[in-house]
């Protein structure tokens, strides 16, 4: 047998609470994001994400609070991003609860927190989030949510981020993102042939066909959903008998 | 029953402690090697780097080893698995020594490993027990066990088969993670725990 393959929920979260629209039937406080993330991973989510779009001094404080809570309950891998700006930074989310923490354009501004990130807690703790958009024939690297356009190359980039000692790429597509008209495949196969550490592709999924797509056409090693399971367009078990059905090594929960 | 952590300062440790917690079982952390011997099981949690980790067992190394030799039990995951043995390529310093062996680096294209993977060819009904089947792996490195009668589980990445899980009597070592593993990897420290207290 052998590794699977993931599916990865991400919650938005801002001061404490999950953004953007997310339906349950039967869960009252529809916005919190421990209660979410517990029922995630009921539903078989490998993973869960939360993202601070926040990230002002004060939610960040919230945050850390967040993790402590969600640790308590969650008994799956949590990744924090969002807001991570220093070396303590990360030890605090990961002293908080979260198993993993993304960096992003902390990383643009100083590639040095990774190396010293991965020395002291671990390469399996650094996630190197990289928001990319096409540019011609290739993709551009932006930072600040996607709001500042950067000099650097995707694909280079995140062969810079594994060296200094990320020892996962989040990879999205700002093309792709909220558009549900499936991932950035080549985006992804080039990034997923370029480093040798996982690549998590994100932004785009519609449908389970999508994830389906990015995980054998794209290489990538897990596939992170938002959207599509927060608005119920499909769930959980859905997308994983979809992978399951290609011949993707998939973790079924019974 | 008394259950310590010990603290080697690098990661996340309350998914693990929660899930050791309840059914009057005191739950503590402790950054001290001697201090952290005082108690009914020593628990030596996943997250962090050989080298620092190895660094905190000293002044501690060989009263840890005496104590887990003498039947303290004892639950090392992940990195704490990887202190259980004699040494490490990750990083200088030496391990418990309890089991011998090297650890080395994952002979994979991908490395780290991240994600589930499953449990095979297990010996120890612990995990036919717990329906722990897949479980969460977070690791650059594995225990490349000596004697590998003490392996009682396996797994592999990318073609290379490591020790997913060493036992001796009371002494438990899981390359993954259970406190990551979902429902099956907390029914497996629960049942573990129950052996302890029963034993």
């Amino acid at each position: 047998m052998s590794l699977t393959r993931r599916l990865i929920v991400c919650l938005d979260v801002r001061e404490g609470r999950v953004v953007k629209g997310v339906q349950f039937e039967g869960l009252r406080d529809v916005g919190d994001p421990v209660e979410l993330a517990e029922r995630y991973e009921r539903d078989g989510a490998d993973e869960i994400v939360f993202l601070d779009i926040g990230a002002t001094h004060e939610a960040r404080a919230t945050m850390l609070d967040l993790a402590r809570r969600t640790a308590e309950r969650l008994f799956i891998p949590l990744t924090i991003g969002g807001g991570i700006r220093t070396v303590d930074d990360m030890a605090s989310a990961l002293r908080a609860g979260a198993d993993k923490v993304g960096v992003n354009s902390a990383a643009v501004l100083r590639p040095e927190i990774m190396t010293e990130g991965a020395r002291r807690f671990g390469t399996q703790c650094i996630v190197a989030s990289i928001d990319a958009k096409r540019d011609g024939s290739s993709w551009r690297v932006y930072t600040s949510g996607a709001r500042v356009r950067t000099d650097l190359d995707a694909v280079e980039w995140a062969r810079e981020c594994v060296s200094r000692g990320a020892g996962e790429i989040l990879l999205t597509s700002i093309d792709r993102d909220g558009a549900r008209t499936g991932y950035d495949v080549e985006l992804t196969r080039a990034v997923s042939a370029a480093v040798d550490v996982p690549v998590i592709a994100s932004g785009g999924a519609g449908a389970a066909a999508h994830v389906r797509d990015v995980l054998v056409n794209g290489g990538a090693d897990a596939a992170l959903v938002a959207g599509i399971v927060h608005d119920g367009v499909a769930t959980i078990d859905e997308l994983k008998r979809a992978m399951r059905e290609a011949n993707i090594p998939v973790r079924m929960v019974a | 029953m008394r259950i310590t952590l010990f603290d080697y300062g690098a990661g996340n440790l309350h998914s693990l402690a929660k899930a050791l917690r309840g059914d009057g079982r005191d739950v503590r952390a402790e950054t001290d090697a001697r201090a952290a011997l005082v108690t009914d099981l020593l628990v030596l949690p996943g997250v962090g780097a050989f080298e620092p980790a190895a660094r905190a067992l000293d002044g501690g190394r060989e009263a840890m080893r005496d104590a887990i030799q003498s039947g303290l039990p004892c639950l090392g995951i992940c990195l704490g698995m990887q202190l259980l043995f004699d040494s490490s390529d990750e990083g200088e310093g030496a391990g418990l020594g309890v089991f011998s062996g090297r650890v080395t680096k994952l002979r994979t294209k991908r490395t780290p490993q991240i994600g589930w993977n499953s449990i095979d060819d297990t010996t120890d009904p612990l995990f036919a027990g717990a329906h722990l089947e897949t479980a969460y792996y977070a690791n650059s490195f594995a225990c490349r066990a000596a004697d590998e009668s003490a392996v009682t589980a396996w797994s592999s990445h990318e073609g290379d088969r490591f020790p997913a899980a060493v036992r001796s009597g009371n002494t438990l070592g899981v390359q993954f993670h259970p406190e990551k593993s979902s429902a099956p990897g907390v029914a497996f420290i629960r049942d573990y725990l129950n052996i302890i207290s029963n034993s």
